[in-house]
């Protein structure tokens, strides 16, 4: 119908000649800069030793990744040792967000379940995670089980809180158009509640997973022979400072690699969620 | 001459009072009675702040009065429910469903098949003029189109009540004037009892078969009731309705 035309917004996009202002002021030229910036210092600083011998040089961290890749440290090889850590943050992340999401969306839909778990929750929910190292390592000795249960205990917390939050944020009136539109208890919960706070109960997943990451490090620092953590401490304890910063590299990468996992699955799940262009 | 049997609604000496976190009360509403004919376009014309949005969530049974009753059909009004049907101000579109998923939802709570539920939702994406636009989400539509979904999904729900709040009072001027065009198009071709609010004179007496002046400021009390016996369509510039405006404008505390 043509009625509809006056209300549809044209987009239109400027294009402006190109000179070397508008090079200069471009994104993606300017991010370019800042990362060869951040690397000719990172030489610099390393190669007149202002830090000892204690920073490596970028080409010496490469080298080193490229020679874990060939031979095994502590019988495991780089992606061994990748996957040994991102093992423990798999399983630990899975319990405590299946543990804490429910529980969660429960907490803000019913009151009665708020009253009892709250008090309990907000005496845990301050404390760090890592604070739990050592009782975990009591409790659970020096294996598995207790890397796993700190990594749920730092994952529990930020799942909560966004399950929550993203269910007493919603806005009352969406309640009303499925009241009236003959919607029950049930229907607002399905049709309102979850779809509302999927975006946030996300957001929660994110944090958790950066949390996991933390947790996991700590839990390898204390005891491990494995994981990144373990590599870290190795190159420590051997003085290898390549070793440090190539464990530290690996992690952020792999951090970032599971984070852009987890945002790509938002987007095929929340396809309504406006994209917002980070700067 | 009026009786209780052909009033599609009848409000009898509605009040309603809110009580306050600091335990005040509110009186938002003082004895106000009313009643709608079937298929009569009546619209509740007000400034702000006088109890007009409350007086339709009454009715709509989002909210129960503190005295007096509401009576739809006959039958006294206890809850919300899908024989009458709601457009927010604030369009009130789930973000996380398209055009079509937004009609459809009031037969599919209904538990209408699937198939069917998409005939009726297209029907009415039809009839408010968005098709071409059934899968799109929400935040790709402007305010207009917005609302266009908004009454689309109230219609589809197939209610014998109408009852919108201030729908177009978040959009700009001219789609505002286009969507009251769109507004009688809609109501001519598919009759419904409708109670509109608004705070604009224009979009009442081009719309209303009656209008409700409330006065102004807490608590809402009605003042007067005006026929409107201009013939549809109706013409912003035509004499009878500036004559109209102006007595409306005259008698009531409205600043235009």
């Amino acid at each position: 119908m043509n009625s509809i035309a006056n209300e549809v917004q044209a987009q239109i996009k400027e294009r402006s000649p190109l000179s070397i202002w508008r090079i200069l002021k471009n994104r993606w030229f300017l991010h370019a800069v800042s990362t060869i910036a951040f690397f000719i210092i990172w030489e610099y600083v390393a190669r007149n030793r202002f830090l000892g011998s204690a920073l490596a040089r970028p080409y010496e961290v490469l080298l080193q990744l490229a020679d874990m890749m060939v031979n095994p440290i502590a019988g495991k090889g780089l992606l061994g040792h990748i996957w040994a850590s991102s093992q423990r943050i798999l399983i630990g992340f899975a319990i405590g967000a299946v543990l804490a999401t429910p529980l969660g969306l429960f907490m803000a839909l019913n009151r009665y379940v708020n009253a009892i778990v709250k008090p309990v929750f907000d005496l845990i929910k301050p404390m760090p995670p890592i604070a739990w190292v050592s009782i975990a390592i009591l409790w659970f000795g020096i294996g598995e089980p207790s890397k796993i249960f700190i990594i749920v205990v730092g994952t529990f917390v930020p799942c909560l809180l966004n399950a929550y939050n993203g269910v007493r944020l919603i806005e009352p009136q969406l309640y009303d158009v499925v009241r009236m539109l003959g919607g029950n208890r049930r229907d607002e919960i399905l049709h309102v509640c979850f779809p509302a706070a999927f975006p946030a109960i996300f957001a929660g997943l994110q944090i958790s997973l950066s949390c996991a990451w933390t947790c996991v490090l700590a839990a390898e620092l204390v005891s491990a022979r494995s994981g990144l953590g373990f590599i870290i401490l190795l190159g420590m304890t051997q003085s290898k400072p390549a070793l440090i910063v190539g464990g530290m590299v690996v992690i952020a990468m792999v951090a970032w690699l599971t984070t852009l996992l987890v945002t790509g699955l938002e987007k095929v799940l929340c396809p309504w969620k406006r994209e917002i262009q980070t700067a | 001459m009026k009786t209780e049997t052909n009033c599609k609604i009848l409000c009898t000496h509605i009040s309603k009072e809110f009580i306050q976190k600091s335990s005040q009360r509110v009186n938002v509403i003082d004895d106000i009675s009313l009643d709608v004919r079937s298929n009569e376009f009546v619209v509740i014309l007000g400034p702000g702040q006088s109890g007009k949005s409350t007086l339709l969530r009454i009715i709509a049974g989002l909210e129960t009065p503190t005295s007096g009753r509401v009576a739809l059909d006959g039958k006294d009004v206890s809850g919300p429910g899908s024989d009458r049907g709601l457009v927010f101000q604030s369009y009130m579109l789930f973000p996380w469903k398209t055009v079509t998923g937004n009609v459809e939802l009031g037969p599919k709570l209904r538990g209408v098949g699937k198939k069917e539920r998409r005939e009726i939702a297209q029907h009415y994406i039809d009839l408010v003029g968005l098709n071409g636009f059934e899968k799109h989400y929400p935040h790709q539509l402007s305010g207009g189109m917005k609302q266009r979904v908004g009454i689309a999904r109230a219609y589809a729900n197939n209610p014998t009540v109408m009852l919108l709040d201030e729908p177009f009072g978040q959009l700009d001027a001219q789609t505002r004037y286009f969507m009251e065009k769109e507004t009688a198009r809609i109501w001519e071709t598919d009759k419904r009892t409708v109670l509109f609010v608004t705070n604009n004179i224009d979009e009442a007496i081009y719309l209303g078969d009656r209008i409700v002046t409330l006065k102004g400021k807490l608590p809402g009390r009605m003042h007067e009731v005006y026929d409107v016996k201009l013939p549809r369509p109706r013409e912003h510039t035509d004499m009878k309705f500036l004559e109209l405006r102006q007595q409306i404008t005259d008698a009531s505390e409205l600043v235009l």
